[in-house]
């Protein structure tokens, strides 16, 4: 395969725009693989977001949002020109609690584009890939305006680096 | 063997002690009738920043605007993910508060669709149960910012409570 700027790109720009901004930086996750239609991420527990006191099981909400990025991302490196896809739908089953203490990974894949919209499907699992803890399927708008372009999420992800007020969060 | 064991012990006693806790918690929040004290039995809330009262004698919950619950910071709307998590935590609060149930309740499916981007500001939902059977409860959420009419998004998802 011939070496493409946009490909190359692709991985250090979703990991500044999602890793170091917003609630992808509240999480703390690591956006380990990127490739067309194809992302990875993994995630270490935090017991600020147990959802479960009783057995210190993360809360669902932290698994839908891993699953929302990575199906997200797959999404936008679909697309010819690099845009964000916001998010039509998503139906999220819960296959077996996760459990405590240990990370969380997770995968988004593309597998099927449309004129308008990109469906995806992404998995969450801990020890192994064939044991998820949750699945889920994904559609999202394909839009190319371009206050929704990739860069201007990157220079406000460079701005956010920089807060000059207090940070409210 | 018998280090297995005590730790086993240790974990089942431990998880017992935890239990009667948040039992005994639990049904002071009931008693006080506040919706936020149940709430703020489960960490998550405190994660993203969620509360809630009673309006109009029914359960709303509300998410302030934090810029840690950005998910497109060039608009800039919070994060979807964040918006399902707020639903499903909002769900789970309805049933603590609303079922007279002492078993946690266990997430099947959620199901969202976002309707329009949610923009910085706070956000609102209330929960409405729509199915309780014997075993699995069906309950859909509503999240709305500026007009109850025009929704951001709506989930609705299955638990199960046994």
């Amino acid at each position: 395969m011939a070496f493409n700027v946009k490909t190359a790109l692709l991985k250090p720009a979703l990991k500044l725009a999602m890793e170091r901004s917003g609630h992808g930086r509240q999480l703390g996750i690591d956006i380990t693989h990127v490739s067309g239609g194809h992302v990875r991420l993994a995630y270490s527990y935090d017991p600020q977001a147990v959802g479960n006191p009783l057995t210190g099981v993360i809360h669902g909400g932290v698994i839908l949002s891993l699953l929302d990025i990575c199906c997200g991302c797959a999404a936008m490196t679909a697309m010819q020109e690099l845009s964000i896809a916001p998010t039509i739908d998503l139906r999220l089953d819960y296959m077996q609690p996760a459990k405590p203490e240990k990370p969380v990974l997770a995968s988004g894949n593309v597998y099927r584009t449309t004129s308008s919209v990109i469906f995806c499907r992404g998995s969450a699992w801990q020890d192994d890939e064939d044991d998820p803890i949750a699945h889920c399927v994904a559609t999202f708008m394909r839009l190319s305006a371009p206050q929704m372009s990739i860069g201007s999420v990157i220079r406000t992800g460079i701005q956010g680096l920089f807060p000059a007020g207090k940070d409210r969060g | 063997m018998s280090e297995e064991t005590d730790a086993q012990n240790v974990s089942e006693s431990l998880h017992k002690v935890r239990q009667v806790e948040f039992e005994a918690a639990l049904e002071a929040a009931l008693n006080c009738a506040s919706p936020n004290d149940v709430m703020k039995l489960i960490p998550y809330s405190g994660f993203i920043g969620a509360q809630a009262s009673v309006v109009d004698g029914r359960a709303r919950y509300w998410l302030d605007a934090r810029v840690s619950n950005i998910g497109n910071p060039s608009l800039p709307a919070i994060h979807g993910g964040v918006i399902g998590g707020f639903l499903e935590l909002s769900v789970l609060v309805e049933l603590l508060f609303c079922l007279e149930t002492s078993a946690f309740p266990k997430v099947i499916d959620f199901s969202l669709d976002y309707l329009r981007p949610a923009r910085y500001q706070t956000l609102y939902a209330h929960c409405q149960i729509l199915r309780q059977g014997k075993q699995v409860v069906n309950a859909a959420a509503t999240a709305w910012q500026d007009d109850i009419k025009t929704p951001v998004a709506t989930a609705r998802g299955h638990f199960l409570i046994h």
